[in-house]
């Protein structure tokens, strides 16, 4: 019963949850977008020059330039190729995590709710990384590749797979049930586990 | 709990990394993905005799307006979370098996109802398609994997229950 309120309620409160999100979506963003321009701008400083916020989007500026279709080193083209991302991809696991909480009904949900978002928030940082990865090795290919310190192009997909297309929707799921402890939906769910693990 | 998480996430990464190697997607991933497309035209046929499958694309011959199923619409990436799920909790191989099989079938058959629903919503309006096809889709998909997990784990105590009463 406790399972099926849970569900019901957090089906209807995304409508809320994902108006809330998509109106304060750079506000959301900007500390994911502030991460990431640390790690590549750190990690990759010969590829990446830095990340900023605009708007919905993360423009990431490379070191890379382009010269009649050939891709040179930003200061040999005399131009940069820089990256709009969309930050939205990522970010909307904050509004999928909210409904979930709120559903829930938790006590200290706000505290709660704030060590969430900061799980979220690195989640998200790694997944806008994977995308910036994704489109780098699309875009400028080989250089990319040639890089020091560049994984390999499966390993860059397998990451993208794995950072964008899963854990937006995986991750706010494991928050929640690991906040979820000591609740009376948790106390229902245990038992269920503890019927069901008897069953072998 | 911690075996849970361990085998959770060994499977869950041993099955991603195996779906990204080149020879399953080309003789599993997107075969399947086909099958999706052509499955999706043959339920639509019977409403709307306008639409036809070209490989992984849903065409609409009327408008024009075409969807291509890709990496990541096909439901394997939830498939295979609930997969690792079910491997990772305890229970008899038998039972896993079927859960396995039905949790697939599910996944797939939100995931159908995803891909006709993106068709029709990409050729009435294209900023609800993208809400629907970037935000609320995957959501809806993975909240499906919690529901079937979820019924999974009732299932499975109920199969105890008049065990335990007839071995009292």
């Amino acid at each position: 019963m406790l399972i099926r309120r849970q569900l019901v309620l957090t089906l209807a409160l995304m409508p809320i949850t994902f108006g809330i999100w998509y109106a304060a979506d750079a506000l959301f963003a900007g500390p994911a977008v502030w991460l990431c321009d640390l790690l590549l701008s750190s990690l990759y400083p010969d590829i990446v020059q830095g990340a900023g916020l605009q708007g919905a989007n993360m423009l990431l500026t490379t070191q890379f330039g382009e010269t009649d279709g050939q891709i040179l080193s930003a200061r040999e083209a005399g131009n940069q190729i820089a990256l709009e991302i969309n930050t939205r991809l990522v970010s909307y696991s904050i509004a999928f995590y909210a409904a979930l909480l709120t559903a829930s009904n938790l006590q200290e949900s706000i505290f709660k709710f704030c060590i969430g978002l900061v799980w979220l928030t690195g989640i998200m940082g790694l997944g806008l990384a994977s995308i910036a990865g994704k489109d780098l090795l699309l875009m400028v290919g080989t250089p990319f590749l040639a890089a020091p310190g560049v994984p390999p192009a499966d390993l860059l997909a397998v990451t993208y797979q794995f950072n964008v297309l899963l854990m937006p929707t995986l991750a706010p799921i494991c928050i929640w049930l690991w906040q979820l402890r000591g609740s009376p939906l948790w106390e229902t769910l245990a038992a269920d586990i503890k019927r069901a693990s008897a069953q072998r | 709990m911690t075996r849970f998480l361990f085998i959770f996430c060994t499977v869950l990464g041993s099955l991603f990394a195996i779906e990204m190697l080149k020879p399953v997607q080309e003789a599993v991933i997107q075969p399947f993905t086909g099958f999706l497309a052509a499955l999706s035209t043959a339920l639509i046929l019977p409403f709307d005799d306008t639409v036809i499958a070209q490989g992984r694309i849903l065409r609409d011959a009327a408008t024009g307006f075409a969807v291509s199923i890709e990496a990541g619409c096909n439901g394997v990436e939830a498939a295979i979370v609930l997969i690792a799920g079910i491997v990772a909790f305890p229970a008899s191989i038998r039972h896993k098996l079927v859960a396995i099989l039905a949790g697939f079938f599910f996944v797939q058959a939100l995931n159908i109802v995803r891909i006709i629903s993106l068709f029709y919503l990409g050729q009435w309006n294209y900023t609800v398609f993208e809400w629907f096809h970037l935000y609320l889709w995957p959501v809806l998909i993975m909240l499906d994997v919690l529901i079937v997990f979820a019924i999974y784990l009732q299932w499975l105590g109920k199969h105890h229950t008049p065990a335990q009463a007839t071995s009292c």
